[in-house]
């Protein structure tokens, strides 16, 4: 049930999903996985929409060259946890759902318990390993994974939805090279901006996801498209004859 | 005979995009994507490795499907082709 207070903060959306919808975002749980260029932006949106429960974890300290685009950090920040930082924000901004944090870097041995209640696992890393991760935990336990990734003027989001779509294995078997990644806010503001679009839709059961279709953004000559992707069924990760296994996972 | 090829991101930022390429009877799909990026080194070297092979990151898809490295060195492209070469990005 809504309170009172809900009713009146989610009005405008209940206009689009009405209460029922409202209140599967109240009941869901949501991992952001990074508290970064793509995390901050959708945790704020995220926050905002009412999701009932929402985790982020991040290792990193708030550094100066990360203000240009993880808007969740301010200047009096620096030094700080993002993970304290984040929370602090978020909780301000929305003090009617409940915002955890953990303060670790996401690896195989703390992936699973991290995401335990999770309904869903928002992408927002800066490095192929730890997304591949987050991929296999995605599989494994059967939620779907939000993903995005930037670099300079680009960006790219796929929804992934276990055992029904191509997964982040299928459609990038190799990752590109580790690099210091050019990049300007508006970037992972955009691409952060489809991902938690995706996890809006999913909750409330609304659209049509962006699912076995890679979007495509090309800040530089704005343009967006999108391109098919298939699921592969040879993949390692979700491919018909092949069990997941996280320990034995190739990086 | 002619295809279209089309460069996506840091490719596109190197390499320019939607180019019309003439093509000859018998070319690859390697041969015609290594063909322009020879244009700009650094455009080349971004795509294939020191033996000209696609980097294993690469993205090859004609005409909206997806292709396999070792397809695309056999693949003779026909007429009306859109060859589109991506690499994934990884930042966040």
């Amino acid at each position: 049930m809504l309170s009172n207070r809900e009713l009146e903060r989610y009005k405008r959306q209940i206009l689009l999903f009405g209460t029922k919808g409202q209140e599967k975002l109240k009941n869901a749980e949501i991992f952001i996985a990074g508290a970064g260029g793509l995390g901050c932006p959708i945790a704020i949106y995220l926050t905002v929409a009412g999701i009932g429960k929402i985790t982020i974890a991040d290792k990193d300290i708030v550094d100066g060259s990360n203000l240009n685009r993880q808007i969740l950090h301010y200047d009096r920040d620096i030094g700080r946890k993002k993970t304290a930082s984040a929370e602090e924000k978020l909780t301000a901004i929305n003090p009617d759902i409940r915002i955890s944090v953990i303060d670790t870097t996401i690896d195989e041995s703390n992936v699973l318990e991290l995401t335990a209640g999770a309904d869903g696992i928002v992408d927002a890393m800066d490095n192929f390993p730890t997304r591949y991760l987050l991929n296999e935990t995605a599989i494994k336990k059967k939620i779907p994974l939000f993903h995005g990734a930037i670099r300079g003027l680009h960006g790219q989001a796929t929804t992934i939805i276990p055992g029904k779509t191509a997964c982040l294995r299928c459609i990038f078997p190799n990752p590109p090279p580790k690099e210091v990644f050019p990049v300007v806010g508006v970037t992972p503001g955009l691409i952060g901006m489809v991902q938690a679009t995706e996890v809006i839709k999913y909750l409330t059961g609304e659209g049509k996801l962006l699912t076995d279709r890679l979007f495509i953004w090309d800040g530089m000559a704005a343009d967006a498209e999108e391109i098919v992707v298939e699921k592969n069924p040879g993949c390692p990760v979700c491919g018909s004859h092949k069990a997941v296994d996280i320990k034995r996972r190739n990086r | 005979m002619t295809a279209k090829v089309r460069f996506f991101a840091r490719f596109r930022e190197l390499l320019g995009s939607d180019i019309p390429a003439p093509v000859k009877t018998g070319t690859t799909l390697a041969d015609l994507i290594g063909g322009i990026a020879k244009k700009n080194k650094e455009g080349y070297d971004a795509i294939f490795d020191e033996n000209g092979r696609f980097r294993e990151f690469v993205i090859v898809m004609r005409n909206g499907k997806r292709i396999e490295h070792a397809d695309a060195e056999k693949t003779q492209v026909a007429d009306g082709d859109e060859i589109a070469i991506f690499p994934p990005v990884a930042g966040g």
